[in-house]
């Protein structure tokens, strides 16, 4: 392969094009990447800097816009990369309206996979659920917890044998609990069962508390 | 209009830009007639260049007109001088010159007559405007803030220092600075006078290999923020392979408290176009750019001024002074954004586009403006590079600190007796130039802290003040050298507040492209406003600094890397005033909502 640059990825020798970028070679070296803002149509170059990976140097560069050259090494998962790229992720989740059950991104989200994996919670089983909106056991009047739980079981129960019950414990970001309320109301459940469906999991969990003090406002 | 400096002396002279350029011309200005002898093309030069001194009829007086002394209240002095001479029905030349940098002698006046010492008036108002100038011309200096040299001839003379005699004046070394407040802006002829574009003359006698090799001798450093050696960059640009390349001059300085671009620009645009031909010729670019503020419409006034002039005199235009190599210098007028100043955000502005950051690499040296190589450099930078080739590299290399050369206008504001921009050699403490030269706290005031580099610089405590204004030791410290300010802070002042509004200048000139400076700047301010409101905790303090590092580490430019700087500074030597705040719910100066009732900032 003439011309070839290499490229060491974590200790993984690959060869790429010399016009290529970091995460072609990271792909190429078959390691999994987190990477957000390049993965659309609207690519604006390096924005959402979930893709940042350590240069020997200890500098962290974003894996989508880097140019590769030869010889190059870098390290994916580095303590430093995961941090950063955790408390990356929280804030862009941060401004994030997470209405997930009526997503058109569900199932499929890039978002959902990142929080998981860099163990950040704040995203309902609903993120993960292949269920379409029509198909949501919601919309049949099965009362599915998936709104209010915690995502990172790739939605294990309605993606096969039914209603989410909540084994994961509850999201604890109060904007989404009260539109998943919300939600739950608009369908014609009662709040109140909700509850006590909840309580089956998280009878111990002081968030319970929480939600009951949210639904009386709602 | 009568003979200028610039015009040729007499048919004899063949300087006809661009088709036939005279290579001596800006030599022969001074020192000509160079390519025929005349006693009276001598004289008429002679008599010229005492008219530039003391005015046509030998009294001159001089108006200090830039956007500071027009702040407080010039332009109504400059039409009180001009209404004396018209009443007076004095023979009386009224001239308009940039700034020293004394922000607190502002506004001022120089009058000039022969034989008396040029004097300098402080803080006048236009009502005292008469008095000044007839007491001044029946030889009563007593009354002038400073003289420029003694002649011994004058009343009171020696009741009034010499500027030399002024330590804050002494103590400054004024190569960048020297024209400013000497010349009239607006004149390429003083400029000339005063040996204006001789670094010129002597760059493209040299190959742009030695003229680099000149700056890296004289180990001229970037003065917009970052540091960065000059050479590398011109040199870069320079070994590019293209047809067209371009020379930046940024002219933004978008930081709060930076005040000596704008000053420079203002009292001497001439040097930094200079500076600009030179790395022209010097990287092989053809076309210039100045990029200037768009609060700055007088700077753009006077630079568009200065290159029209030089393009009328053959210094801009095709076959520069004979050399084969030809320049020309267009005025930018930016919209007016903080990462507007960002080197790529700049380029993306003159190309018409939204001015966010491009992805380096590629750097603009190679891929610039319209994707052609690029130099960009500060304006300060360039007046330098002009500077060290008119005086060699080596009178340079003696000014300054070990790796960093020559001197740096710093923006001096805050608790001190004179604020002002002052040129000192890098590696100048800080406890000099606040003290020294800015005459340190008012009476009975105590500063507890200097901020070093503007919004993204950082705060040293008063007790280390000693640490030379250089780049490496001043982030051995974490504070960045920035754009070169220092802000005195007395203990009126709560330190947390200050960072606060930092934060609030942050979170409102973040572009938005990226994630960690869009949101982490928002959710930074929201816990410091809490800390403000009394409402923070101790966990407050780990969180600020998490999200700084990730703010440090993750943003897409240096907007975003710097903004947690002020408080990752603060945190680190002004813990204590945190925690008064969050234990004690008490703000240490009082300033505080937490001590008072507020309207909160909802991000
Ligand atoms: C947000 C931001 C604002 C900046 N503003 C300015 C500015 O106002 N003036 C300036 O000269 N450099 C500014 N810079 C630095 C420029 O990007 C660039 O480094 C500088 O113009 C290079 O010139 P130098 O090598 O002569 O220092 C800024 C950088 C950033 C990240
Ligand atoms: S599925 Fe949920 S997290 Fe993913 S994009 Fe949609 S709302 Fe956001
Ligand atoms: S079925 Fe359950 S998990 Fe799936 S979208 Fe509907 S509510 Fe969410
Ligand atoms: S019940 Fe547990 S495993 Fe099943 S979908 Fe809900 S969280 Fe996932
Ligand atoms: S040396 Fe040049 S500029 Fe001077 S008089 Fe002769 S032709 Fe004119
Ligand atoms: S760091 Fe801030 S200013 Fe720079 S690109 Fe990101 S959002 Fe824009
Ligand atoms: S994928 Fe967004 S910065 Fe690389
Ligand atoms: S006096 Fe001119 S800059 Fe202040």
């Amino acid at each position: 392969m003439r011309g070839n640059v290499r490229v060491r990825v974590d200790g993984t020798e690959v060869e790429v094009d010399p016009k290529s970028v970091l995460l072609d070679a990271i792909k190429k070296a078959g390691v999994a990447m987190h990477s957000f803002c390049q993965a659309g149509e609207i690519y604006r170059g390096a924005s959402c800097r979930l893709c940042l990976v350590e240069l020997p140097n200890g500098k962290l560069v974003p894996a989508c816009a880097f140019p590769v050259s030869d010889g190059l090494e870098v390290r994916t998962r580095t303590a430093k990369t995961l941090r950063v790229r955790r408390s990356t992720l929280e804030l862009l989740l941060a401004y994030h309206r997470i209405e997930c059950w009526a997503c058109m991104r569900k199932g499929d989200c890039v978002l959902v996979k990142m929080a998981t994996d860099l163990r950040l919670d704040g995203i309902p089983v609903c993120a993960e659920c292949p269920l379409h909106p029509e198909e949501c056991l919601l919309s049949k009047g099965i009362l599915c917890l998936g709104p209010l739980t915690l995502a990172g079981c790739d939605a294990e129960c309605p993606a096969t044998s039914g209603r989410c019950w909540g084994c994961r414990g509850p999201v604890t970001r109060e904007d989404i609990v009260v539109r998943a309320l919300k939600r739950y109301m608009e369908l014609g459940f009662n709040i109140g069962e909700v509850v006590e469906t909840a309580e089956i999991f998280w009878s111990a969990h002081p968030f319970l508390e929480k939600i009951k003090l949210v639904t009386r406002g709602v | 209009m009568s003979w200028t400096l610039m015009d040729k002396c007499c048919p004899k002279c063949w300087h006809n830009p661009p088709s036939n350029p005279c290579p001596k011309y800006i030599e022969c200005r001074i020192k000509g007639p160079l390519c025929h002898d005349s006693s009276e093309c001598r004289k008429l030069r002679a008599r010229r260049l005492n008219e530039l001194m003391f005015g046509r009829h030998g009294i001159k007086v001089r108006v200090a007109l830039a956007s500071c002394t027009l702040a407080v209240g010039a332009a109504d002095v400059y039409y009180a001088v001009q209404e004396f001479v018209r009443e007076s029905g004095l023979a009386v030349d009224v001239d308009i010159v940039g700034c020293h940098g004394l922000d607190f002698i502002d506004p001022w006046i120089e009058v000039v007559k022969k034989g008396l010492p040029p004097a300098i008036y402080a803080n006048v108002n236009p009502e005292e405007v008469s008095n000044i100038v007839s007491s001044y011309l029946s030889g009563d200096v007593s009354k002038a803030f400073a003289i420029k040299y003694r002649t011994g001839t004058a009343k009171g003379e020696f009741l009034v220092p010499t500027l030399d005699e002024l330590e804050f004046w002494r103590k400054q070394v004024r190569l960048v600075g020297r024209n400013c407040g000497i010349i009239n802006p607006e004149s390429i002829e003083e400029y000339v006078a005063r040996g204006g574009y001789l670094g010129l003359v002597r760059a493209i006698k040299k190959s742009p290999d030695e003229v680099i090799e000149e700056i890296r001798l004289a180990k001229l450093r970037g003065r917009g923020g970052a540091g960065f050696p000059t050479w590398i960059k011109w040199k870069a640009v320079k070994d590019q392979v293209s047809d067209v390349k371009y020379v930046v001059a940024n002219a933004e300085e978008g930081d709060p408290s930076a005040f000596s671009n704008r000053l420079l620009i203002e009292s001497d645009p001439f040097i930094v176009i200079e500076g600009m031909i030179i790395a022209g010729y010097v990287t092989g670019a053809n076309k210039g750019y100045i990029f200037v503020g768009a609060e700055f419409d007088l700077a753009a006034e006077r630079l568009k001024k200065a290159v029209e002039e030089a393009r009328k005199y053959g210094l801009l235009g095709d076959n520069v002074l004979g050399s084969g190599f030809s320049f020309d210098v267009e005025v930018f007028q930016d919209a007016g954004r903080y990462t507007s100043g960002e080197e790529t955000a700049l380029l993306e502005e003159i190309e018409g586009k939204r001015s966010s950051p491009r992805v380096r690499p590629p750097y603009p040296v190679s891929r610039g403006l319209w994707g052609k190589p690029t130099v960009v450099n500060n304006v300060e930078t360039l007046a330098h590079a002009a500077v060290i080739v008119r005086e060699g590299w080596d009178r340079y290399a003696t000014i300054g600190a070990e790796k960093s050369g020559g001197t740096k206008m710093v923006s001096v504001s805050g608790s001190v007796r004179r604020p002002g921009v002052y040129e000192v050699p890098i590696g100048t403490s800080v406890k000099t130039i606040i003290d020294g030269l800015a005459g340190g706290p008012p009476e009975g005031v105590k500063l507890k802290a200097i901020e070093v580099g503007g919004p993204a610089g950082g705060f040293l405590p008063a007790s280390e003040m000693d640490v030379p204004l250089d780049y490496d030791e001043l982030l051995k410290l974490g504070v960045a050298m920035g754009s070169g300010i220092l802000i005195a802070i007395d203990e009126h002042k709560c330190i947390v507040d200050l960072v606060r509004q930092f934060m609030v200048f942050f979170v409102s000139e973040s572009c938005g492209k990226c994630v960690p400076c869009r949101v982490g700047t928002r959710e930074m301010l929201e816990i410091l406003n809490r800390i403000c409101c009394g409402e923070g905790g101790q966990e407050d303090l780990e969180l600020l600094q998490e999200l700084g590092e990730t703010l440090k580490n993750a943003s897409f430019c240096a907007l975003g890397s710097g903004a947690p700087i002020p408080v990752l500074s603060t945190i680190r030597y002004f813990r204590e005033e945190y925690l008064t705040h969050i234990r004690e719910k008490r703000c240490p100066a009082d300033t505080c909502p937490v001590s008072r009732e507020v309207v909160r900032y909802e991000g």
